[in-house]
């Protein structure tokens, strides 16, 4: 029978600690005995130590639903533009966003764990294939190859980045502003270097400057924030409702 | 009401409508939270998991309003008959009181475990209160005894009779039998102390449960001129005063607890679903510093003024007129479910501190007693952080158990040390990675 030394209440047998004050238990008589001893004598603990998670439920129907409105939704249009309206090949553009909705939806109804990576991966790469469907729909491709990909690309690695850092660096209301603005600088400064290189490839930066600054300012301001305690302290009493 | 069956029991209602209380809990449920209770009883010998399996089996057609699934309608959701197999019994985990995902678990809203000599229960708050898993738990471990051979088991108390049919009174929504008071008191809406604490991992629900002696808790409790109840509610109001003096704050504010009351207590029913209303005393550290016999009395004091039949009467009515408003009745359930989300977030649940229920003490049949050391509740995992506590005695045994998906324990250790204080004797049991 052990009691804790500061709550003065009684503890389990089987108890390493106090579960209120976390003051651990020592039996000098225990030190004495063997490891064989003690396992022996050893009791069941009150609580079981194993966890268990919560069953997934998958959404079947959902994912039947889904996949049959947009399947169909794709496969008529695409009779209906083979032999009813046939002069250009517009159901190209329908079956593809309909793919779109699809990879968007359907893989974290399949698997609700799923990777928030691999799903900004998939989801840029769909918009990708989807742009360069529309390419059969044009004369020239030029476009896809100087301006939609790239734009895919840059737009992808740096929700990719903004996911990174939301996940795996520390989260409050300041990081998360910082790593916002930040994602927003580097994406219009990249906008603007893209379309320069498609439109004369000459690259000079002008509006994407202005963003770039503001968001700058908004950062070093953050930054300072955060590295000095008692400034954000006060303005959190000065802003708090 | 549901459709009556065509075949051959007539009687069994097809569907059921939620109670009023039953509305609001499928409604908060998130990822990562269901309003679920758990109810245990720790026998003198080992369980035996077949045989429990046989008598859930047995006892669970009784209780239609358990062996039920949640479904959604247009307008509200519904209870319907669960012909799926199941539920099966299953080792007890130390996470209990998990999130339950409607479709899961072959739609069933109950849980059964075991482990050692302990049997738990855990159901769904949208099926029925305490006082109704309480039926279904002491109903299910009767039979159990039975099988293992004890046949001079006897229904009574909390047991019922598996061969008798349902009673229509025990699957009625006693709400609406008894929201007649010709006015609406309002509900209380201030923003009370919240328990800051550092955030457990998703799925842990730390329990703390204190074992005591209910008579020397009522001989202490007398010394205050309290009952039980009204002690254990002012220990708690103690510990959350202290805990907002100790902690950090930018401002004091009143601190309030939840709790539970009984309606069956003051108005005759049967029923085995949702019959509770809820009352919040509590005390404004603005007003000036608190001694512990003034907590106690004020506790007393509002007890008296406000656990009476014409008060809960019109506290009932103020929640049935809401939902009978044919305003409200109309609108589907998808913009119900998101204003009475946001309604609950940022009023209902700011309304308390924390919450505190008082089963009171197990009826059970004397033949049974010999074979049960003691039972437990637990009020399940908090909407949000902050500690839920639970009471029920049975013999001479009074447990009160803390659940919390905070890391800090503090609340649960002033509560504790004030009891010691008091000259009770508390033996602690922790699920916490000690």
């Amino acid at each position: 029978m052990s009691y804790c030394v500061n709550c003065g209440v009684e503890l389990d047998d089987t108890a390493q600690a106090c579960a209120l004050c976390n003051t651990p238990v020592i039996n000098p008589n225990i030190l004495k005995k063997s490891r064989a001893e003690l396992e022996k004598s050893r009791k069941n603990p009150p609580y079981p130590v194993e966890s268990s998670e919560v069953e997934d439920v998958k959404r079947v129907d959902m994912i039947i639903l889904l996949t049959v409105v947009f399947g169909s939704t794709a496969l008529i249009c695409l009779l209906l533009n083979l032999f009813v309206f046939s002069n250009s090949r517009w159901s190209l553009a329908v079956m593809g966003a309909c793919a779109i909705l699809w990879v968007i939806f359907v893989p974290y109804l399949i698997n609700r764990k799923m990777s928030p990576f691999l799903a900004i991966l998939l989801d840029g790469l769909i918009v990708a294939v989807y742009l360069y469907i529309l390419t059969f729909m044009v004369d020239t491709d030029k476009w896809f190859w100087g301006l939609g990909l790239p734009i895919v690309i840059l737009s992808t690695v740096v929700m990719e980045g903004f996911s990174f850092c939301i996940r795996k660096l520390p989260r409050s209301i300041l990081t998360m502003g910082l790593y916002f603005f930040s994602a927003v600088a580097v994406l219009v400064t990249g906008l603007e270097v893209i379309i320069d290189c498609y439109l004369g490839g000459r690259v000079s930066l002008s509006w994407s400057m202005l963003v770039f600054t503001i968001c700058l300012i908004v950062d070093i301001t953050i930054i300072t924030l955060l590295s000095r305690r008692g400034l954000r302290d006060a303005v959190r009493r000065r802003l708090h409702f | 009401m549901g459709r009556l069956h065509k075949g051959e029991e007539t009687e069994y209602k097809r569907w059921y409508k939620l109670d009023l209380s039953a509305i609001v809990y499928p409604t908060l449920q998130r990822r990562d939270f269901s309003s679920v209770y758990r109810l245990s009883v720790l026998m003198k010998e080992p369980v035996q998991p077949r045989v429990l399996q046989q008598a859930v089996d047995r006892t669970l057609p009784r209780f239609p309003t358990y062996k039920a699934a949640i479904r959604r309608g247009v307008f509200w959701r519904y209870l319907e008959p669960n012909h799926r197999p199941g539920p099966f019994v299953q080792e007890d985990i130390k996470n209990s009181c998990q999130p339950m995902r409607f479709k899961g678990n072959n739609r069933y809203l109950i849980r059964v475990y075991y482990y050692g000599n302990r049997i738990a229960f855990e159901a769904h708050h949208s099926l029925g209160d305490g006082t109704g898993g309480m039926c279904v738990l002491n109903t299910i471990v009767a039979n159990y005894l039975r099988l293992l051979g004890h046949e001079e088991i006897q229904n009574g108390g909390f047991v019922l009779d598996i061969n008798e049919k349902p009673d229509p009174e025990e699957l009625e929504d006693a709400y609406m039998k008894y929201a007649n008071a010709k006015v609406c008191p309002p509900r209380p809406a201030e923003k009370t102390y919240r328990v800051r604490g550092t955030k457990e991992p998703f799925y842990t629900l730390n329990i703390i449960g204190g074992i005591m002696s209910t008579s020397q808790v009522l001989e202490v409790a007398k010394k205050y001129n309290a009952t039980i109840t009204e002690y254990l509610n002012a220990v708690l109001l103690y510990a959350l005063l202290k805990r907002q003096e100790n902690g950090f704050h930018l401002r004091l504010r009143p601190v309030r607890i939840a709790m539970p009351v009984n309606l069956r207590r003051f108005f005759p029913s049967k029923t085995l679903r949702n019959f509770i209303t809820m009352i919040y005393p509590g005390v404004d550290p603005r007003l000036g510093e608190y001694s512990f016999e003034e907590i106690v009395e004020h506790v007393h004091n509002y007890m008296k003024y406000h656990i009476n039949e014409k008060l809960l009467r019109g506290d009932i009515t103020t929640n049935a007129r809401t939902q009978s408003n044919p305003f409200i009745r109309v609108v589907p359930l998808f913009l119900k479910d998101f204003v009475v989300k946001r309604f609950y977030a940022r009023v209902q649940d700011r309304n308390s501190s924390a919450g505190l229920t008082n089963m009171g003490v197990m009826q059970i049949p004397e033949s049974m007693k010999p074979y049960i050391e003691r039972y437990d509740i637990y009020m399940g995992q908090p909407f949000s952080r902050r500690t839920n506590c639970a009471i029920i005695s049975f013999g001479d045994w009074l447990t009160i158990n803390f659940t919390s998906s905070i890391v800090e324990a503090d609340v649960e250790r002033y509560f504790f040390r004030k009891l010691v204080q008091d000259g009770i004797h508390v033996k602690i049991e922790s699920n916490r990675n000690m």
